[in-house]
């Protein structure tokens, strides 16, 4: 557990009356970050009894196996208390639904807006084309995270980190929909968009094939950490912003589609946050004075096995982004995702991280 | 929103590059089909739920302008320390049992249904926490909420709370689902959502019941989810034994616990006595009519064959004094809690007699020793002389073994364990290794003094001498100190050891401080090896093979399995 924070200095109010002790008036059973606690600290810590807490006498429930309610073996990662970590950002339900919510109204006032504006049928036809057979693609990728990403929530080995990941995954979850419903309202523009047919490309055509088996294979992990960091890590920052960024965002700009812009741009705005925790978290682990070097170790390891799996996955799929009308060249585009994803492991420090 | 609903299911899809792994196993099979109950899209979702925050967060705002925190009776306000801080616990094991559900049941059609609950859960725990600390900043004694997450799973009284809830999250994914999902929340959140806000009202309190009107909005959702996962194993017959074994063990485990906490709560915390009903009135309404009547039995038109008795047994407790018997103990083990007791009055009294004919007799003494006690000047407790005649404490829930006769038990490892009932010894028996850790609370304590064993679970105002429990609430009269208890010289014992020493059985003490975590049948313990794999299995000397390929766990001490 961290070390207590200073005292709060209180300044008298010149007005000579005793004032009433407030001092108890807040939770004062955890050690918060600053010097105050944040809500978002109020509201999440120290929901997750553990014995590495409160919890005396160890776990109550066992599993027939022998482990405990919570097992610090869950994954590879160690660390002197996982209950230190925070999410930077502090993301909580209130403010996630508000954002949450603001942006399926963005996208319903977006599609409204084109509508009465007529700006759907100004749409270049060669994008218009790519809408109807490939907007919906990025949607099952963006499934198997979240599908992924809800496994790793419940052996994860604190309520803070428990939040993010489910929030995260909830952001997923509507990220893919966000495709498929702007799908369903552009049919009445532009004709047939089939959610179908998209995904029989997405289980059989060759291109797609390693992005599939690459979003299936997180899920094929036990390691809670490790699932969370191939995603954040590795994933999302080559093939999620590939797909997101590169195949969606900037090319509908240039072709005058006015909807796709504002859905990845709230997909992105969430990246940054996930971004933000995520390095957040491996800062966490690298640091811990007793498990860094060991940390660091699996850490790299992992890197260099994802790294390779998603440049892969990357590289099969790029041959895609030469039928996007006005994309940038492939290799442009996985250039500066090669250079974001080396910032996001920067704290890493090791050549090998790289693919 | 049908036809939406429908496009966005065709977003899930068979794995075939990777097999999906799950680190909960299950005895249970899944058949090819299921169905998706909740039909829920985000973009409905978000909005709705934001607007129910808003008018939630908003009632806090009026609530503070309207000093409503004052307005309350002060006799409910301080129950409500260990009632949120046990539904928050609970809300956070409804969403974690989610995501075991979605590592461990294929069907697409109940995953979307599974993920928006675990959304919800974290929803309900921000606004119960928000509401603590509501509390902890308006109500008059902030001591108790100030370290209520250390205090919870402290004090004997909610550490079985504790227990209920984490069978929710530990074992079997679709045993832990059926009890959250199928148990608890269909039948037990009417009690605590619905029933117990509404005696909030009554008692001047708008806030909780602004809070818990807007979580139990959700239930109706999450109770679809339970219908969906039943109806989906029902396709399969060699479920059925499973689901009449797991959801038999779910109904008692929280029965258990929640009936006697919520039963207390309702009846010996509500200084209001407009309310007709009795606890068993309310619970023959909202637990047998509108669950066990309405859901239950007609499941056995699906082929389900839910034996009665383990609720026909639940009634009969009730009926039989168990709310009544668990009130007195929890009164009389006050200085081990975090939230001050009110005693009860001539009011009090008529109320309980008009609808328990005989109460007054029977426990009417016991309340009047408790009054007559309040004071720290008169140096005596109802404690005193209390546990030497108290019953054990189950082994299973925790609680005490109540009743007139015998307590059951069981000899393991040359160690007495009590059950308060059959269906308590079969959740043990039945789930081998299932129940670990230093368990019964007095056993460690057995032949303390009452202020050492407060000055160790440090239930302390920060003087670090004033208890924070206290047997009145009346801010005139003096708090009671550790040398006030100490005063009375009153001597802790485990009912557990004198009554295994009593029936001439063998030790009925789990309690072993050599261990790490103070128990016999020790949990998973600190950390273990780094060459430890995702799995959380290990190799090498002294590990229990527990994969047939010498891959097992050596922390586990004498875990019994």
């Amino acid at each position: 557990m961290s070390a207590p924070t200073p005292p709060v200095k209180r300044f008298d109010d010149g007005s000579g009356r005793v004032k009433k002790d407030e001092s108890r008036r807040g939770f004062l059973y955890f050690t918060p970050q600053k010097r105050r606690p944040s809500l978002y600290e109020e509201l999440t810590v120290d929901t997750q009894p553990s014995p590495q807490r409160h919890l005396r006498g160890g776990w109550l429930i066992s599993f027939a196996d022998g482990r405990g309610t919570h097992s610090l073996g869950s994954t590879e990662l160690r660390v002197k208390d996982w209950f230190d970590w925070r999410d930077p950002e502090g993301l909580w339900e209130r403010p996630f639904y508000q954002q949450a919510a603001q942006a399926a109204r963005e996208q319903d006032a977006a599609v409204a807006s084109a509508r009465s504006e007529g700006l759907f049928a100004r749409i270049d036809e060669q994008w218009q084309a790519f809408l109807r057979s490939s907007l919906q693609l990025p949607a099952f990728y963006e499934h198997g995270l979240w599908r992924a990403l809800c496994g790793a929530s419940r052996p994860a080995l604190s309520d803070s980190l428990t939040h993010a990941i489910v929030l995260e995954a909830a952001m997923k979850q509507r990220q893919a929909q966000d495709l498929v419903v702007y799908a369903m309202d552009l049919e009445a523009e532009i004709g047939e968009c089939s959610t179908e047919a998209a995904k029989q490309r997405f289980l059989e055509e060759e291109a797609w094939q390693p992005v599939r088996a690459l979003v299936e294979r997180v899920y094929s992990v036990h390691d809670w950490a490790e699932r969370v960091l191939a995603a954040n890590l590795c994933i999302e920052p080559l093939v999620g912003n590939f797909l997101r960024r590169e195949m969606l965002l900037v090319p509908a700009s240039a072709n005058g589609d006015p909807v796709t812009p504002v859905i990845i741009g709230n997909a992105q705005r969430e990246w940054l946050w996930v971004r933000e925790w995520t390095v957040e978290f491996v800062r966490f682990c690298l640091d811990d004075e007793e498990f860094g070097e060991h940390n660091r170790e699996v850490l790299a390891r992992w890197t260099q096995t994802w790294n390779a799996e998603a440049e892969a996955a990357a590289k099969a799929v790029a041959g895609e982004l030469d039928r996007v009308p006005r994309a940038r060249p492939a290799d442009e585009a996985l250039e500066q995702l090669r250079r974001e994803r080396d910032e996001v492991q920067a704290a890493l420090q090791s050549k090998e991280v790289a693919a | 929103m049908t036809k939406t609903h429908e496009r966005i299911g065709q977003l899930g899809w068979e794995p075939t590059h990777h097999k999906p792994v799950s680190n909960y196993p299950t005895r249970y099979t899944f058949p090819k089909k299921a169905k998706d109950p909740m039909k829920q899209i985000m973009r409905e979702y978000l909005p709705m739920q934001l607007e129910k925050d808003e008018r939630m967060y908003g009632g806090f705002d009026a609530a503070v302008r309207a000093n409503m925190a004052t307005k309350a009776e002060r006799r409910w306000l301080e129950v409500l320390k260990p009632f949120v801080h046990t539904t928050t616990y609970i809300e956070g094991c409804a969403g974690r049992v989610m995501s075991m559900l979605m590592d461990t049941v294929p069907n697409h059609e109940l995953l979307n249904g599974y993920h928006v609950q675990f959304v919800d859960e974290l929803r309900h725990i921000g606004m119960q926490q928000s509401l603590a600390r509501w509390y902890t900043k308006n109500a008059p004694e902030p001591e108790g909420w100030a370290m209520g997450a250390k205090y919870y799973t402290g004090s004997p009284l909610t550490k079985a709370g504790y227990n209920m809830g984490t069978h929710c999250i530990v074992g079997d994914p679709l045993h832990c689902g059926l009890t959250m999902m199928a148990v608890l929340e269909t039948a037990f959140t009417n009690i605590a959502f619905v029933a117990l806000p509404d005696v909030g009202v009554r008692n001047g309190d708008f806030t909780l019941p602004t809070t818990y009107s807007s979580a139990q909005s959700d239930e109706a959702r999450h109770i679809s989810n339970g219908y969906a996962t039943v109806l989906t194993l029902l396709q399969e017959s060699s479920n059925i034994p499973l689901i009449q074994q797991d959801l038999a063990s779910g109904w008692w485990s929280t029965h258990a616990f929640i009936d006697p906490f919520a039963g207390t709560l309702i009846e010996y915390f509500s200084k209001d006595r407009s309310d007709q009903e009795s606890y068993l009135q309310k619970w023959d309404r909202w637990v047998n009519d509108d669950y066990y009547k309405s859901f239950i039995e007609q499941l056995g038109k699906l082929g389900l064959n839910m034996d009665p008795a383990p609720f026909v047994a639940a009634r009969d407790r009730i009926v039989n004094g168990l709310i009544h018997q668990t009130a007195i103990f929890s009164f009389a083990i006050w200085p081990l809690a975090y939230w001050r007791f009110d005693g009860l009055d001539e009011r009090d009294f008529e109320w309980f007699e008009a609808r328990y004919p005989g109460w007054y007799d029977e426990y009417g003494p016991l309340w009047e020793g408790f009054n007559a006690l309040k004071h720290p000047s008169e140096q005596a407790l109802l404690l005193q002389g209390f546990l030497e005649n108290s019953p054990p404490l189950c082994w299973s829930c925790m609680m005490s073994c109540l009743g007139d006769a015998e307590p059951l038990h069981r000899v393991v490892d040359g160690r007495t364990r009590f059950y308060c009932s059959e269906m308590c010894k079969r959740n043990d028996v039945d789930y081998p290794g299932r129940f670990t850790g230093d368990r019964q609370f007095f056993d460690k304590y057995h032949g303390w003094d009452l202020a050492d064993v407060i000055r160790d679970i440090g239930f302390l105002h920060p003087d670090g001498k004033t208890l924070v429990g206290q047997p009145h609430i009346d801010d005139d009269k003096p708090l009671w100190t550790l040398d006030d208890i100490a005063a009375c010289g009153c001597e802790i014992v485990s009912p557990n050891i004198l009554t295994a020493e009593r029936l001439g059985l063998p030790n009925g003490s789990w309690h072993d401080p050599s261990t790490p975590d103070g128990g016999v049948a020790t949990g998973e313990l600190g950390y273990v090896a780094s060459s430890i794999g995702g799995d959380g299995l290990e190799t090498g000397p002294g590990v229990r093979d527990l994969d047939g390929k010498g891959n097992g766990r050596k922390n586990l001490g004498g875990v019994v399995l």
